[in-house]
């Protein structure tokens, strides 16, 4: 699967050229670069192309054009304000991220998260899932040409958006969960924009449905298209919708529960075909339960802390500060220095909405992270594309890259 | 004030001619696809019916660097991309203006490390920087309306002959 | 799951170690390079590898040692097509030299990129942020400039002031039209 024309080294080492690298008069092949800034690429992807016409002969892709250096940036913040940059990494599951890390961290810690806590947690995370799903619907309805599917998705992402911003502060990015539980309370009166989203989401589902699952176009466009089995799937180590598409029965949130993921009843679809259009299906039918979960946690939601109060992990209370002095030094103590973890490691794993999320954490009994590496699932699923577009078509590229979903900030983090 | 003033001098004719050309220009700016990060999902959402881009008239995102006169670079460019900004800079045409979104591209936002770019200006001459970590959709609108003062203004001509 | 199985291997043992485990059924879920300098191992640099059995949900960590100068350790990336991406990852931002990878290069940094920025001997790459402090100003009422008796000046993209060239034709009279806007 690697490109072995030193022709394109010639290439590669003018420039990240947005023009054809070389074209092979006897057999009429041409390889050519799509991306790095590219309209359907769903970021700064870079895919080396060895094409026959319009059929793809070899894909590669090229990454790190976003890379950041967050797992560096990292090591230089402490526990707390890690969380700041890893919520930058998967843009569009951010919620995710920073689940896995503190889940990673309370392990270390050996801190246990009070029950409103984890349901608040678990509660933010299901509305992330549906945000990043109606960002996939968007792009995937966008990529396909049916342009109004776009508007659709981000219309509704909009109301989950501002949902954020009540609770977080922050339509993105949130720096909302910490280790210990989340930062701040719900606010009075938050059931009611929440009800009236999951009053609506259903019928909106349906709308999408009724746009695309049976429109013609659609379907000639995905069915069978970008087709893996699972045996590819675990090979390449594919997981999330991909894998569920293609018959593979795993997800995180039955068979490894985490935070309050063990007390809700949701069913977790698959299909057989392995193509775009079983990804269509999976992550519809992923939405329609997220709703319904996010419904059983609204009805269940616990009182008490949100989080753990252990002194050592946490500042004071603000009341706290005006009558005690020691209470301001605590609080300052724990805001420039931050508090320790016990050396040791750890790796978990949470199910973000493209697959396994995992944190690998490292501490050496100091007050930052020695060293904090994310398996990312779009690093990972990226591995399987060249299996699914080889032989196809560019247009049946752009939908497999479309129904993969990568998010670049997490593939070059 | 402008190209025909500064060019043939100004008298009445050429400075509501100047006027004119300014008010096209800044009323159907097409930007040039440069999302690259988190801001770029605010910058979708800006186009998106919330709070509706095209009423500028700036819906049509043109993938091609030649059919777009601004580039708003939304998000972190790294060290790899930095070629890439500059060569998709160069060939855009000119009239071209540059807004940088969010902190990562203005000055390189939260991530003072060895692999960003601290600031997209030591690359391409910046017009507008909107900060943000990522900026609202409606903060985006408040700095392309303050580019469009900036070009009714014709403040083009004279920056770009030094940059 | 966070309670599981961690062991360590040298680069000998490791190949045939990987093979039994991927003939009991185990899939690799990640792999990354861990520069263990100041943990206390015996050895600096390590491939971390954590593994998930799925029909009995376990999990598992193999810590692989790196040794030698460049430090290297056997790829598993035939019996596991998924660790491609992740050990040229850790070879670019750590240095580990992966024996058998056929396509070991770059992928995170510029290909002409030198160093290993993962290592902990590779500084953050933090740039000095330097302001220029601004001179103390008396604003009494809206529209006053803060050089008192002077037009306004022009300063330059640090703050500074500019040394104004001689003035051409109009632009004086234009540039106090624009100011009142």
């Amino acid at each position: 699967m690697t490109m072995t024309h030193d022709v394109v080294e010639r290439f590669e080492a003018q420039g990240h050229g947005a023009f054809v690298e070389s074209y092979d008069p006897r057999d009429e092949r041409m390889t050519i670069n799509m991306g790095p800034v590219h309209p359907a690429t769903h970021g700064v992807l870079r895919l080396l192309l060895v094409l026959d016409g319009e059929t793809v002969i070899r894909c590669e892709p090229r990454i790190g054009y976003l890379h950041t250096g967050i797992e560096k940036e990292c090591e230089d913040q402490n526990w707390r304000g890690a969380v700041t940059a890893v919520t930058r990494m998967d843009y569009l599951a951010q919620l995710h991220n920073e689940q896995v890390f503190s889940l990673a961290v309370e392990d270390l810690l050996g801190v246990e998260v009070p029950p409103r806590g984890k349901h608040i947690r678990t509660m933010m995370a299901e509305l992330n899932r549906l945000t990043s799903h109606l960002v996939w619907f968007g792009t995937q309805a966008l990529d396909m040409g049916a342009m109004s599917g776009m508007f659709y998705g981000f219309r509704e992402r909009e109301l989950i958006v501002d949902f954020f911003e009540m609770i977080t502060g922050l339509r993105m990015n949130n720096n909302y969960f910490l280790p210990g539980g989340v930062w701040e309370d719900l606010p009075d009166g938050w059931e009611r924009p929440l009800s009236q989203i999951l009053k609506v989401m259903p019928a909106r589902i349906d709308e999408y449905e009724e746009l695309l699952s049976e429109n013609p176009v659609f379907i000639e466009r995905t069915v069978g298209i970008g087709a893996i089995t699972a045996e590819l799937c675990d090979a390449f180590g594919a997981t999330g919708p991909i894998a569920r598409a293609a018959g593979v029965d795993w997800d995180l949130r039955r068979d490894a529960p985490y935070d309050s993921y063990a007390g809700l009843t949701f069913n977790v679809p698959t299909t057989e075909s392995g193509d775009v259009y079983g990804r269509y299906l999976v992550r519809m039918v992923e939405m329609r339960e997220s709703v319904k979960m996010i419904e059983q946690l609204v009805d269940s939601m616990p009182s008490g802390d949100f989080k753990n109060m252990d002194p050592k992990l946490m500042p004071p209370s603000r009341a706290e500060l005006n009558r005690s002095m020691e209470a301001v030094i605590h609080h300052f103590k724990i805001v420039t220095q931050g508090y320790t973890v016990p050396a040791g490691e750890t790796y978990r794993a949470v199910e973000s909405p493209r697959g396994e999320l995992g944190c690998y954490l490292v501490s050496d009994g100091g007050t930052s992270p020695y060293r904090c590496h994310v398996r990312d699932p779009s690093f990972v699923n990226l591995q399987s594309l060249p299996a699914m577009v080889e032989g196809g078509l560019i247009a049946d590229l752009i939908a497999s890259i479309a129904s993969i979903d990568p998010v670049l900030g997490g593939v070059d983090r | 004030m402008g190209g025909v003033s500064d060019a043939v001098g100004a008298n009445f004719v050429t400075t509501r001619l100047d006027k004119l050309v300014n008010w096209a220009r800044k009323s159907s700016l097409w930007p040039a696809t440069f999302g690259l990060a988190c801001c770029a999902i605010e910058m979708m959402a800006t186009t998106m019916p919330r709070h509706d881009l095209a009423r500028f008239g700036m819906e049509a995102f043109r993938a091609s660097p030649r059919q777009s006169d601004l580039m708003i670079v939304a998000g972190r460019v790294s060290q790899k991309m930095a070629p890439v900004l500059r060569q998709i800079y160069d060939q855009m045409t000119e009239p071209k203006w540059v807004l940088s979104m969010g902190v990562c591209a203005s000055t390189g936002g939260m991530f003072n490390n060895y692999a960003l770019v601290q600031g997209v200006d030591q690359i391409v001459p910046v017009d507008i920087y909107v900060p943000g970590c990522p900026p609202r959709p409606e903060m985006l609108m408040d700095g392309i309306m303050l580019l469009h003062e900036k070009i009714k203004r014709g403040e083009y001509d004279a920056r770009r002959v030094t940059a | 799951m966070s309670n599981f199985e961690t062991e360590w291997v040298t680069p000998d043992e490791w190949r045939s170690k990987a093979e039994a485990l991927k003939n009991e059924g185990w899939l690799v879920t990640d792999l990354c390079g861990l520069d263990a300098r100041d943990l206390g191992f015996e050895h600096r640099y390590e491939s971390v590898v954590q593994l998930l059995r799925r029909d009995n949900r376990e999990r598992r960590t193999v810590h692989v040692a790196a040794t030698g100068d460049p430090p290297t350790c056997p790829s598993v990336v035939d019996l596991w097509p998924t660790v491609r991406f992740m050990e040229r990852e850790a070879y670019d931002l750590v240095g580990i030299h992966f024996e058998g990878h056929d396509d070991l290069k770059r992928i995170m940094m510029p290909d002409e990129w030198e160093g290993h920025p993962l290592r902990k001997d590779y500084g953050v790459g933090k740039v000095a942020v330097e302001f220029i402090p601004q001179p103390f100003m008396q604003i009494d009422a809206p529209g006053q400039s803060a050089m008192q008796g002077e037009s306004r000046a022009r300063l330059d993209h640090l703050g500074q002031v500019v040394e104004e060239p001689a003035p051409t034709h109009d632009e004086p009279a234009e540039r106090s039209e624009e100011q009142t806007t």
